[in-house]
């Protein structure tokens, strides 16, 4: 590791850590501080959205199912291991031994269901992936939805129920998901999430990704194999997801809780809109745009709570407030999709990745022509400058 | 001699339309093949049999191994690289980039060290790209290295489409008209380079061409095919004067089967003597 990645490196641990002690006295208000961190795990939602739908050139609608997929497991694993732990209290130590393991459950159980669902419908071309997306997400929800524990014992309705069904899944012992994902976890996760997204990008990967957009026929003749690409990156998103999904989990101050309701259609329609608001492929645009419809969405329903919109809701009955705030989010939506139809970002980034450093610089020029032809092994013949 | 691509009653059927039938042909290795024909004759649907676009009955060959059931990206893998009859770049990406990509299924460091950004993620990538600068190099290329793709010169496109290919090492180039859109000079460097193509990189080239100029200068064997069915075989010499090749594109209605064979034993004749 060169000295400058161990320098980046410790400073992002070290702006995590400074998170973890210093977020509180920031934002001293708790449902801002809330919305602050929700906003953080959106951009880890959006960011791994942006890996198919942006750099792949995929479109999944059913993100939310990922993210909940992660939320329920990563609740389900640390509740066990803190009963495990035998404290009371979620201690920033012991999380060091839950969020791992939870967020590891998450990972897996997301890339299993990416899998799953990618596999099939990644081969076919066309829109599937979206129709099944949106499927795996609807089913996903519904099921948890409608689990009754006054279902017939051993049905598979029964033993779902064991997640709460329709009130949510409240931990092993109804009191409430313990909150280890703290500050540092959730800022941590992002940063992580930022690097990868971006280490992915400019990479070889990302660059045969674009070719797979640009031209699938050209891209498969030189050698890249679409479903192979398009199967990986989907259940990358997925992982993305799930992991998100676990800092959700466990950051819910207050209602502890991971609900169905959490995770329907109009979340994962938010997403998408992370997504394309900032700009399909852009990792800074889906940090921008992650963070930007949490606090839209936040805000709208914010004003809903004033008191002069309450006495204006009560004066006028047929008035449908919750429709204007779709009205007034679809109104950002259009005006941004107008004046910029690829996106705030575009495909761009707010810094350019420098040759030498996340890009290998380009070689000098000169070295003869004769050394590509080939030498037994088909190589280049020169060792590498 | 062994064949590089031995092709045996190949048939494809678009549904009601027989694009290729019954072809069967061997391009001998290290050698430069043309298939010709006139337009529809089914050229480029016999490279897209062999690049495992489309599936097929009948057998294709690269040299042992049998392509059916294999994707595209293995075949390219394995060792044949095409170019296409319009030109597909990847738009949006920079020349060098364009090369690179045919590099992606060969290299050592997959996704895990990318994300780790190992040391041997960076080996990779510059290994990557000496031999993509080279190979731009040997196409006079070097210069954009770093412009849009499609931004450049039509010929600049084309040579690009080739060096991209070249990218993978391949054992066999099909060429699918290299020659389109170039003028009488062009056409002469082109035939220039097909050859310099083969002996540098001791490859087999097979190209689809119109270029009469190109066909009859550079190949060796040729192959014609009209509506999908083998119409003639061999030299330059042999085809040029092969009645029926006459017909399908000058457009005679009626070939005197008897007056043909005479014709055509006459300039096997004459080939063989001149090789002799």
């Amino acid at each position: 590791m060169s000295p400058r990645r161990a320098l980046v490196f410790l400073s992002l641990v070290g702006i995590a850590i400074a998170a973890e002690f210093l977020l509180e006295k920031l934002i001293p208000d708790t449902a801002w501080r809330q919305l602050a961190m929700f906003a953080m795990v959106n951009v880890v939602v959006a960011l791994s959205l942006n890996v198919i739908n942006g750099m792949a050139g995929q479109f999944s609608i059913g993100h939310a199912g990922f993210v909940g997929v992660g939320a329920y497991t990563a609740a389900v694993v640390s509740g066990h291991l803190h009963n495990m732990l035998k404290t009371e209290d979620a201690t920033f130590a012991n999380s060091f031994i839950v969020m791992p393991v939870s967020i590891l459950a998450a990972a897996a159980m997301a890339a299993l269901f990416g899998l799953l669902v990618g596999l099939p419908s990644l081969r076919l071309k066309g829109d599937y992936l979206a129709i099944v997306t949106m499927g795996f997400a609807e089913i996903f929800r519904l099921v948890l939805a409608t689990a009754s524990p006054t279902a017939e014992p051993g049905t598979f309705s029964h033993w779902v129920s064991r997640l709460g069904g329709q009130q949510g899944y409240a931990g092993p012992d109804d009191k409430g998901i313990v909150q280890y994902a703290g500050p540092f976890w959730i800022v941590g996760g992002m940063l992580f999430a930022i690097v990868v997204s971006w280490r992915l990008k400019f990479s070889g990967w990302g660059r045969a990704l674009r070719a797979l957009r640009e031209d699938e026929i050209a891209a498969s003749a030189v050698g890249v194999d679409p479903t192979k690409y398009k199967v990986t990156s989907f259940v990358i998103a997925a992982i993305g997801g799930g992991v998100a999904g676990a800092l959700l989990a466990g950051m819910r101050d207050g209602n502890p809780t991971v609900q169905p309701e959490q995770f329907t259609f109009m979340y994962s329609f938010d997403i998408v809109t992370m997504v394309i608001l900032g700009g399909s492929g852009s990792v800074s645009g889906a940090v921008f745009g992650g963070i930007f419809v949490t606090v839209t969405v936040r805000l709208i329903e914010q004003l809903q709570r004033l008191d002069s919109v309450q006495d204006f809701r009560i004066a006028h009955p047929d008035f449908d407030l919750n429709a204007l705030r779709m009205v007034v989010y679809a109104g950002v939506l259009i005006v941004v999709m107008i004046l910029r139809p690829a996106g705030l970002f575009g495909e761009n980034e707010i810094i350019k990745p420098k040759p030498g450093r996340d890009v290998p610089p380009p070689t000098k020029r000169g070295a003869s022509a004769k050394s590509v032809s080939k030498t037994g092994d088909g190589k280049p013949s020169e060792a590498v400058a | 001699m062994s064949a590089a691509l031995s092709i045996k009653n190949l048939s494809k059927r678009f549904g009601g339309l027989k694009a290729v039938s019954d072809v069967t042909f061997d391009v001998p290795e290290k050698s430069i093949f043309g298939l010709i024909g006139p337009n529809g004759a089914g050229k480029t649907t016999v490279f897209n049999l062999v690049t495992g676009v489309y599936d097929f009955e009948g057998e294709i060959l690269f040299g042992r191994r049998s392509v059916s059931g294999m994707r595209p990206s293995d075949i390219a893998h394995a060792g044949i690289a095409r170019t296409f009859q319009n030109i597909r770049l990847f738009g949006g990406m920079t020349v060098l980039e364009n090369v690179l990509i045919a590099a992606e299924s060969s290299r050592k460091a997959h996704l895990f060290a990318a994300l780790l950004r190992t040391p041997l993620f960076f080996r990779d990538e510059i290994a990557m790209r000496d031999k993509a600068l080279r190979l731009l190099e040997v196409f006079k290329l070097e210069d954009m290295a770093d412009e849009e793709a499609t931004s450049l010169s039509y010929g600049n496109q084309r040579r690009l489409e080739i060096a991209r290919a070249m990218m993978l090492d391949p054992k066999l180039l099909l060429l699918d008209e290299p020659a389109a859109g170039m003028n009488y000079g062009e056409a002469e460097g082109l035939k220039e380079q097909i050859r310099w193509l083969r002996e540098e990189f001791s490859i087999t080239v097979v190209l689809v061409e119109h270029n009469m100029q190109v066909v009859m200068g550079v190949c060796e064997d040729i192959h014609v095919l009209d509506h999908g069915e083998t119409i003639a075989h061999g030299t330059p010499e042999v085809v040029k004067k092969h009645p029926k090749v006459l017909a399908a594109y000058l457009g005679e209605e009626e070939v005197d089967e008897a007056e043909a064979a005479e014709v055509l034993a006459a300039s096997e004749k004459a080939a063989t003597e001149k090789a002799s």
